[in-house]
């Protein structure tokens, strides 16, 4: 399926998108929202899998790299979580602008964070899509500073590691934690984004992947999806068998995710 | 947020089998079956991978200084540790 890949001029910069035209009949248009980091580079492969096939179901979706990451212009260690939420907008006001029907917002680990900071300011929404969704910046922002310093059960070993760091970005320094520069600034924003969304009446379909045949949603989104829900949105939850592909240092495909992502979208 | 105690015991278990490898061994652990200094598989990095799956399922986040060689004791003294997260 042919698909284009353009820079997109944002107010904060270029930023590199790849479109994915709807196949067939049109049934709306989806904004993909990439994780954090490494994170976003290993989704890459399951991420255009998934454009591809939400395509062939009907829907035009974009894929943009936020500023600093992947292809767009800037360094990851100038980027800002304000401008990450700012480029979304922009992303989603371009699709909006080519694609008629509903409109979703995908969002990948991190990526839900950025996609709920953006429907804070945006309007008309159809539906959110989270895949495996981190549930807090403050997760995210300590799970990637322990890669570099990992965690140690010996009084004196790393403990204070993770800690000695936050203490670095607060006060105003830059860290370096595999291979990126994380600025104090972002970090900062980061800790305070959370997974909160305005009332509304939008469809929010959770995905997370659990080992087994009998996983269960996760306690954690559990419990926001019973927010949602009495916050008036329409929720639904499922959990595939599958390996967090987001994680593995080997190129990891999973056909049950595709489906369930197109399965997540079709029309009640 | 309420955390039924017996599901928190038996993602305990579900959490440790995946993060160390354990193809279902853990699944059957007692509450008084030792790990550190006893499962080889428990290594830093596992233990990086058990604590990130706890935030990732209960959603709460874990201090460098809440963790030590006593947390980890045995599956009893960890699930005890998720306990007293979720709980707050």
């Amino acid at each position: 399926m042919a698909f284009d890949a353009f820079f997109l001029d944002a107010p904060a910069g270029r930023r590199f998108c790849v479109h994915t035209p709807a196949h067939g009949a049109a049934r709306g248009a989806v904004l993909y929202l990439h994780p954090f980091a490494e994170e976003m580079n290993r989704s890459r492969k399951m991420a255009a899998l998934q454009a591809r096939a939400l395509g062939e179901a009907g829907y035009a979706v974009l894929q943009i790299d936020l500023g600093g990451c992947g292809d767009s212009a800037g360094d990851f260690g100038d980027a800002t979580w304000a401008g990450w939420v700012e480029d979304a907008l922009a992303a989603a006001a371009w699709l909006a602008a080519r694609q008629a029907g509903p409109l979703w917002f995908w969002g990948l680990r991190a990526g839900a964070l950025v996609a709920a900071g953006a429907l804070a300011h945006y309007r008309g929404a159809a539906g959110l899509l989270l895949l495996q969704p981190a549930l807090s910046g403050e997760q995210v922002l300590r799970q990637f500073l322990r890669l570099k310093v990992g965690a140690s059960l010996n009084a004196g070993g790393a403990r204070g590691g993770v800690e000695a760091l936050l203490r670095d970005l607060e006060s105003g320094k830059a860290v370096e934690v595999a291979g990126y520069t994380l600025g104090p600034a972002l970090a900062h924003e980061l800790a305070a984004a959370a997974l909160t969304l305005p009332a509304g009446a939008m469809r929010i379909e959770c995905i997370e992947l659990a080992p087994g045949p009998q996983g269960e949603v996760s306690p954690a989104l559990a419990a926001l999806a019973a927010q949602w829900r009495a916050a008036g949105h329409a929720v639904r939850t499922a959990v595939i068998d599958a390996p967090p592909f987001w994680q593995t240092v080997e190129l990891t495909v999973s056909p049950a995710v595709v489906a369930a992502t197109v399965a997540a979208l079709a029309p009640q | 947020m309420f955390h039924p105690m017996a599901n928190i015991r038996q993602e305990t278990r579900r959490i440790l089998d995946h993060a160390l490898g354990l193809n279902g061994r853990a699944l059957a652990f007692a509450d008084d079956t030792a790990l550190l200094g006893a499962l080889p598989e428990l290594d830093s990095m596992a233990v990086v991978a058990v604590l990130t799956a706890f935030e990732d399922r209960f959603g709460f986040v874990i201090h460098d200084d809440e963790i030590d060689g006593t947390v980890f004791a045995t599956v009893g003294s960890l699930a005890a540790f998720v306990e007293r997260k979720a709980g707050s």
